[in-house]
């Protein structure tokens, strides 16, 4: 079944890629919400939103992987490497490999620019998935923006809870959410016309976002959202996430 | 030989690729406590990526059936759980916390046989050159599969040969449902994306709730996001591969 996708058509792709992409950076505002509803939000709630976070970008992995996985799959290997060993690299030289993002007691200025900075790599390694997904086929890229639009909001109520714990105001921490996530439009924009110049290294890229996304989830969301909320809620949230979002792609595409 | 019998000797022959899981364990001494978390590592991301390949085949057959058959499954192993925190329970040498984890671990892949030994079957029914595809593919997926149980019980003490053989025993559903599930098509048909969905949903939850919190507890972050990146890649390039 096929659906109509809005925009597929009459919009010129590159504007496709920049409306979507904005879409799901402009999501991350809508992090807010819970912090709006309550002026102390239990910190079982951040594990939780982690695992939704998480669940809801192994998905979108699996449909780029499912749909990009051609016959090259050596090259798909290579770049999973490559995907892999810059996130190694980026933790590494930022000296935040094993940065707990969600330490809301702790407010000294360098711990504010670590999470800044790892949330901004996070975001541009996003865009990239959203890059190569609307380079294979426009429908797939605008349902992994979509998909991480929604991811955007659990992330960025995580990010919240830290800026909150800062004292920064509702309307402050909105907004750097947002700012936070302009990567990803950038990223998926450059992306989307290196691949159009150079169509040889699609492969590469799908391999590199298989491995960077994998990576992040494991290495960032996953972690502390077993201490802050216990593991039968997490693997509960997490599992359905990633289930909902392949069955979702399997209905519409 | 009579066509029950092939399909029981092709489902017998899965079983036992099981076992090959075993095999690197008798060159291997001892696992310590951070070898055993990327062990669990490992096992988690080869099972993630099955879980995929199982939402997707399962979608193919029926939507629906697959979502009820991932719940089923989810609400299975949490009540697995319960009862077995309520219990004492001994698995060989092992009691307790370790006990219990093996015998999820045990159950979760003695079930998800089930659907795999339906799989074994039903091909048949669509002619011997797609039953030897299935039959083969099945075989060398549950190679890793017995990799993880061994894993994880040779790391605590089960030798070798009883690694092989728990792994076996967790894959003997395969030829026992292989036969029912060839002389009733018709009537298996309906139930096997109910089937994939419980497996996968199984399994996706022994990864979230039970393997990757072990062994962020005794490795760091990174090691484990590793492996666990590593082996959901090459299990999902695998999958890819044995479809063409």
């Amino acid at each position: 079944m096929r659906v109509h996708v809005p925009g597929s058509g009459r919009l010129n792709p590159t504007l496709t890629v920049l409306l979507y992409s904005s879409i799901a950076a402009a999501a991350a505002a809508f992090g807010v919400i819970p912090f709006a509803i309550r002026d102390r939000v239990p910190l079982a709630w951040i594990g939780w939103a982690n695992a939704l976070a998480a669940g809801l970008m192994l998905g979108a992995v699996y449909g780029i992987a499912e749909a990009g996985l051609e016959t090259r799959l050596l090259v798909a290997a290579g770049g999973a490497l490559l995907g892999l060993g810059f996130i190694y690299a980026t933790h590494r030289i930022s000296r935040t490999s094993d940065l707990d993002l969600n330490r809301l007691e702790e407010s000294g200025p360098e711990y504010g620019y670590q999470v800044l900075l790892v949330q901004w790599l996070h975001a541009a390694s996003e865009g990239v998935a959203i890059g190569v997904a609307m380079s294979i086929r426009l429908d797939l890229g605008i349902f992994t923006a979509l998909a991480l639009a929604v991811h955007n909001v659990p992330e960025a109520a995580v990010l919240c809870a830290v800026l909150r714990a800062r004292g920064i105001r509702l309307r402050d921490a909105a907004g750097l959410a947002v700012v936070m996530n302009v990567s990803q439009v950038l990223f998926a924009l450059a992306l989307f016309a290196v691949i159009s110049a150079a169509p040889v290294i699609l492969p590469w890229t799908v391999g590199f976002v298989m491995g960077a996304l994998v990576y992040l989830v494991m290495s960032e969301l996953l972690p502390e959202s077993y201490n802050q909320s216990g593991h039968t809620s997490i693997a509960l949230l997490t599992s359905v996430a990633m289930g909902m979002v392949v069955l979702i792609k399997g209905f519409l595409l | 030989m009579s066509p029950v019998a092939l399909v029981f000797v092709y489902g017998t022959f899965t079983a036992l690729a099981t076992g090959l899981g075993a095999l690197p364990f008798m060159f291997v001494r001892r696992v310590s406590p951070r070898g055993l978390a990327s062990a669990n590592a490992i096992a988690s991301g080869l099972m993630l990526g099955a879980c995929f390949g199982l939402i997707v085949e399962g979608t193919e057959y029926g939507s629906w059936q697959t979502i009820v058959g991932l719940n089923v499954g989810v609400l299975f192993i949490l009540l697995t759980q319960r009862l077995l925190s309520q219990h004492q329970v001994k698995f060989g040498p092992l009691q307790e916390a370790g006990g219990r984890r093996m015998i999820l671990m045990m159950v979760v892949m003695t079930v998800h046989s089930f659907a795999e030994g339906v799989a074994v079957g039903a091909s048949f029914g669509g002619g011997m050159s797609l039953a030897v595809l299935v039959t083969a593919a099945i075989a060398v997926h549950n190679i890793p599969e017995g990799l993880a149980i061994s894993a994880v019980l040779r790391s605590r003490g089960v030798s070798v040969p009883a690694c092989a053989a728990w792994s076996i025993f967790s894959s003997l559903p395969q030829p026992l449902l292989a036969v029912p599930a060839f002389l009733f098509v018709a009537a298996f048909t309906p139930s096997l994306p109910v089937g994939l969905g419980f497996a996968a949903g199984a399994m996706i939850w022994m990864s979230f709730a039970e393997l990757i919190p072990e062994a962020l507890e005794d490795a760091p972050n990174r090691a484990v996001a590793t492996a666990v990146t590593a082996s959901l890649l090459a299990m999902i390039g695998f999958q890819w591969f044995l479809r063409g």
